[in-house]
């Protein structure tokens, strides 16, 4: 693959005896990464700083106001998007870091290295889960699927994408097979109370039946004693916060990883895909971005706030929505998230090659360089702000507040990552990572 | 190795012929093992049944089962999964030569198809403890550490065994913790018991003997009395952390309906019992391999990376040391796992009691019985190979470890097909006894199989297909 061998490449002359060189790497790549990492945050700030009936509220409140009009913002635009771009971009990491290294004669492979770079991130997803405490880390998933990938460095990108594709066919099915479930639990208990009204006698089945269904419904409503459980721990110290999250940290990293590798694993194949094809690395023509930014955003957002919609009629009457719909159109949101996130990555292209706003993308750039470091540093700062043992806003923002703090992080990551780039040749994660994987401290100063 | 430039290629090709011939017999020998004790899962000698004779007088059936727990159980998986990652240390090494794809590929793409296969076994066929998928995972897992030296390889594998062994003691912690919360709670419970009884008395006293103004009077001071303000039912955060403990005794207890249920679900067709099953599948291959499996696998794979690492199935030892390992690994391993018999036994009859007086659980030992055990067996196979002795035992467990894969799924096929509802049925229908018997009959046809199979060809079939697909080229398998 020598699509990367473009002029940027050459542009910086800061060759050195590290992994990988300033000059190896290519400014658009960063520019969306970087940009996809900001967006993240946009998607995880509830979870680090809302209490959980939040979805409740707002969807029961009314429908309008800031909180709505954010959360309809957030859900239409980029739910799932970001987290799609970054899975995309890493895919395409992988691929440059086993064709940008050489084969050192006398020292491991770059293969082992590759693994071991893996297995490390492992094992910070473990501490961002288990130290920092942030529940929704992807780090830990990003480490094991990234394994897999390997295997598939020098497939086509035809295949790529056909197996990308394949892998979001799992996921809908995935998906329709739970709703599929939930119908069933539906139709056992429309015929349990059929016989009820006929005054028949139930079954030992269908008086189960009913209480299932039962359950279910009532499990939606927040549980005030709970919720308030939740509060008064989160506003604690960091021994009861930890104790809280461990048991339910260590359910969420093996189940996600079981159930979850779908969304994940084929946003990597069709990022590698991409990459193949020079997508990423500007290497198609101005109006090919402009075209698939249209197709994408064109399809993606009617699509996306029709199931907006959809989300509220489902959470008013949950009967209601079983009722009407035979499969669940939610499955097919994974569409939806496909192509607003190519959108999103043709948008950045274009701004990116149009040179629209140079020192956005170059403070973009930088963040997305050291975006290893700046997932974390956003773990560390949201955690201190919202947790008890820090700042303790846990619960006390309105839903729109949340993103004062969103848009506060974005300026310092961005100020921070051009500032530190200007004397580091690496992010300080990335620093201790690559020393970690070369098992050698590596040069840090410019 | 045969990295070394300096020995002789015939001199290399004899010793590695030596290794390969040691970890096929290995192999073999663990693969027939295996499959006396996964035949209590197949054949529905459940957990809750091994409770009954835990619980009950220690007559015949508690010493088959107990012997066999002692020799085999978790011994023969971690002597699969020891030759296993030896495996992963021989592919990786092995140079691209003549071949289009290079050892560090063929590894991946070889343990891709082993998940593939072990998400088969699992979801379709039905079986639970399988081993091919988190033999594949942790395969992949330990890539990383293919290439390290002998001594660190010996780190980080005891690094490994002590997590495992330390998550055992962290659920025990679990369990204790929750038997604190359900002490205190029935204390609590005592003390609402014996305040309502003090209060009914006091009422009772009150209404019956004095006059209406008094009584007046009364109602006022039992109003402002703290008992009476005093809720007199468990919160529900209470009632709970009850019901957990009382719950984990019970699980803990032979329950014949659960029993009875279980042998119902089993021999149902296909849909219910993939229903029944699912959920156990699942749980086994995410929360399991993620909390125990990871562990408790990498430790085994890794010793056996090391022992290549330094000769030990090159049988670079003398005689006399593999021996001496053989009998200290299997009488300390035997120790250990009487020690575990024992503290189970006190565990399903008396939790309570065993929690007060044990600090640590009756599984802390686990880890390292295992390990010791299988290092023991395999020391133990390497010196009858160095005696020469018993050669067509060894050339049957050679055969049979030369196709393993072939012979794994042999018998979780025979075994599914023989006892499961989609098949003849036979879950739960057997005596112990008889489940050992079955497991010898499906060890003869994998025995025979195997023997006759490797006169007309070189590998396996599915080892043939396996390694088609891996190199993606057509090879002939005939001999």
């Amino acid at each position: 693959m020598d699509q990367h061998t473009s002029s940027e490449i050459s542009a910086s002359a800061q060759i050195g005896p590290a992994p990988v060189s300033v000059a190896d790497r290519i400014k658009s790549i960063d520019a969306i990464r970087g940009f996809a990492l900001l967006g993240i945050l946009m998607m995880n700030i509830p979870g680090f700083g809302m209490n959980w009936d939040f979805w409740y509220n707002i969807f029961s409140g009314p429908r309008s106001g800031y909180d709505y009009l954010t959360f309809k913002g957030v859900l239409v635009f980029f739910e799932g998007t970001m987290r799609g771009l970054f899975s995309m971009l890493f895919g395409a990491g992988m691929v440059l870091f086993m064709t940008n290294k050489k084969q050192v004669p006398g020292q491991p492979s770059v293969a082992i290295y590759y693994y071991r770079r893996l297995l490390w991130l492992v094992f910070f997803g473990v501490i961002n889960a288990f130290v920092i405490l942030w529940f929704g880390d992807i780090l830990f998933f990003y480490g094991l699927f990234g394994m897999i990938l390997f295997a598939f460095r020098k497939t086509a990108p035809k295949w790529l994408l056909i197996i990308g594709l394949s892998l979001i066919a799992c996921a809908m099915i995935q998906n329709a097979w739970r709703y599929s479930e939930t119908r069933e639990k539906r139709t056992n208990y429309l015929e349990a109370i059929t016989a009820k009204k006929e005054k028949k006698k139930l079954s030992e089945e269908q008086q189960a039946a009913i209480a299932t269904w039962q359950q279910m419904a009532k499990n939606e409503k927040p549980d005030t004693a709970m919720t308030n459980e939740r509060m008064r721990k989160m506003h604690s110290g960091y021994t009861t916060i930890f104790k809280y999250f461990i048991p339910q940290n260590a359910q969420g990293e093996a189940w996600e990883a079981y159930f979850g590798i779908f969304d994940m694993l084929s946003m990597m194949f069709i990022g590698m895909a991409l990459f193949g094809w020079g997508f990423f690395n500007n290497q198609l023509s101005t109006s090919t971005y402009t075209m698939w930014m249209l197709i994408g955003y064109g399809i993606g957002i009617p699509f996306g706030y029709f199931l907006f919609n959809q989300e509220f009629v489902s959470f008013a009457s949950r009967a209601a929505y079983v009722d009407r719909w035979l499969t669940n159109p939610n499955a097919y949101s994974e569409f939806r998230r496909l192509f607003i996130t190519i959108g999103h990555a043709s948008l950045i292209m274009l701004i990116y090659r149009l040179k629209i706003a140079p020192w956005l993308m170059r403070a973009l750039s930088a963040v997305g360089q050291m975006a290893f470091t700046n997932y974390l540093m956003q773990s560390i700062i949201c955690t201190f702000f919202f947790y008890g043992y820090g700042a303790g806003y846990y619960g006390k923002l309105y839903f729109h507040q949340i993103y004062y703090v969103v848009a506060a992080v974005w300026v310092f990551q961005l100020i921070f990552s051009s500032i530190w780039l200007r004397y580091f040749r690496f992010g300080p994660f990335e620093w201790v990572w690559r020393s970690l994987t070369y098992w050698k401290m590596q040069p840090m100063k410019l | 190795m045969n990295q070394n430039p300096a020995a002789s290629p015939s001199a290399v090709s004899e010793t590695d012929a030596g290794r390969n011939y040691s970890l096929s017999v290995i192999t073999g020998f663990a693969l027939l093992g295996l499959l006396i004790t996964s035949i209590w899962d197949f054949g529905g000698f459940t957990n809750q049944l091994q409770a009954f004779y835990y619980a009950n007088a220690h007559k015949g059936n508690y010493k088959l089962f107990t012997t066999v727990s002692i020799l085999l159980e978790g011994k023969m998986s971690t002597l699969l999964a020891m030759s296993f990652g030896a495996g992963i240390f021989l592919l990786v090494q092995k140079k691209a030569s003549n071949l289009s794809i290079d050892g560090m590929d063929a590894h991946i793409r070889k343990q891709i198809w082993l998940i593939i296969l072990g998400l088969f076994v699992g979801l379709i066929l039905l079986f639970p403890n399988d081993l091919l998928f988190p033999f594949g995972i942790v395969g992949i897992l330990l890539f990383a550490f293919a290439q390290l030296p002998a001594k660190n390889l010996f780190i980080v594998a005891i690094l490994c065994c002590l997590i495992y062994a330390g998550k055992n003691y962290w659920y025990y912690a679990d369990d204790q913790s929750d038997y604190k919360a359900y002490v205190a709670v029935k204390s609590i419970e005592k003390k609402i018991a014996a305040d309502s009884a003090a209060r009914s008395k006091k009422l009772g006293y009150d209404i019956k003997k004095d006059s209406a103004s008094q009584k007046a009077i009364l109602a006022l001071k039992i109003k402002a009395d703290s008992l009476v303000k005093k809720k007199d039912t468990l919160t529900s955060k209470q009632a709970g952390e009850k019901a957990k403990w009382e719950g984990l005794v019970k699980s803990l207890k032979y329950d014949s309906s659960k029993v009875a249920k279980d042998r119902k679900s089993m021999q149902s067709g296909y849909k219910k019992m993939w229903y029944y099953v699912k959920d156990k599948v699942q749980y086994k291959e995410s929360y399991w391999l993620y909390s125990i499996g990871v562990w408790e696998y990498a430790s085994a794979m890794l010793l056996g990376m090391a022992l290549l690492a330094i000769g030990f199935f090159h049988r670079r030892f003398a005689s006399s040391t593999y021996l001496m390992l053989a009998l200290v690994f299997i009488a300390i391993g035997v120790a250990m796992a009487f020690y575990r018999i024992h503290t189970t036994t006190l565990r399903i009859t008396d939790y309570e009691k065993f929690i007060n007086g044990y600090a640590i659980p009756y599984n802390q030992l686990l880890p390292f019985e295992k390990i010791l055990m299988a290092t023991g067996y395999a020391s133990l196979l390497i010196w009858l190979l160095r005696l020469n002795t018993m050669s067509w035992l060894m050339d049957i467990f050679s055969a049979v470890g030369k196709m393993a894969l072939t012979n794994y799924m042999i018998q979780v096929i025979i075994a599914a097909i023989w006892f499961y509802g989609y098949g003849l049925g036979y879950y739960g229908m057997f005596e112990q006894w008889e489940l050992y018997a079955a497991a010898a009959e499906i060890a003869l046809v994998q025995i025979v199989f195997s023997v006759f199979w490797l006169r007309y060809y070189k590998m396996g079939p599915l080892e043939w297909g396996l390694s088609n697909l891996v190199y993606q080229q057509k090879t002939t398998n005939k001999l």
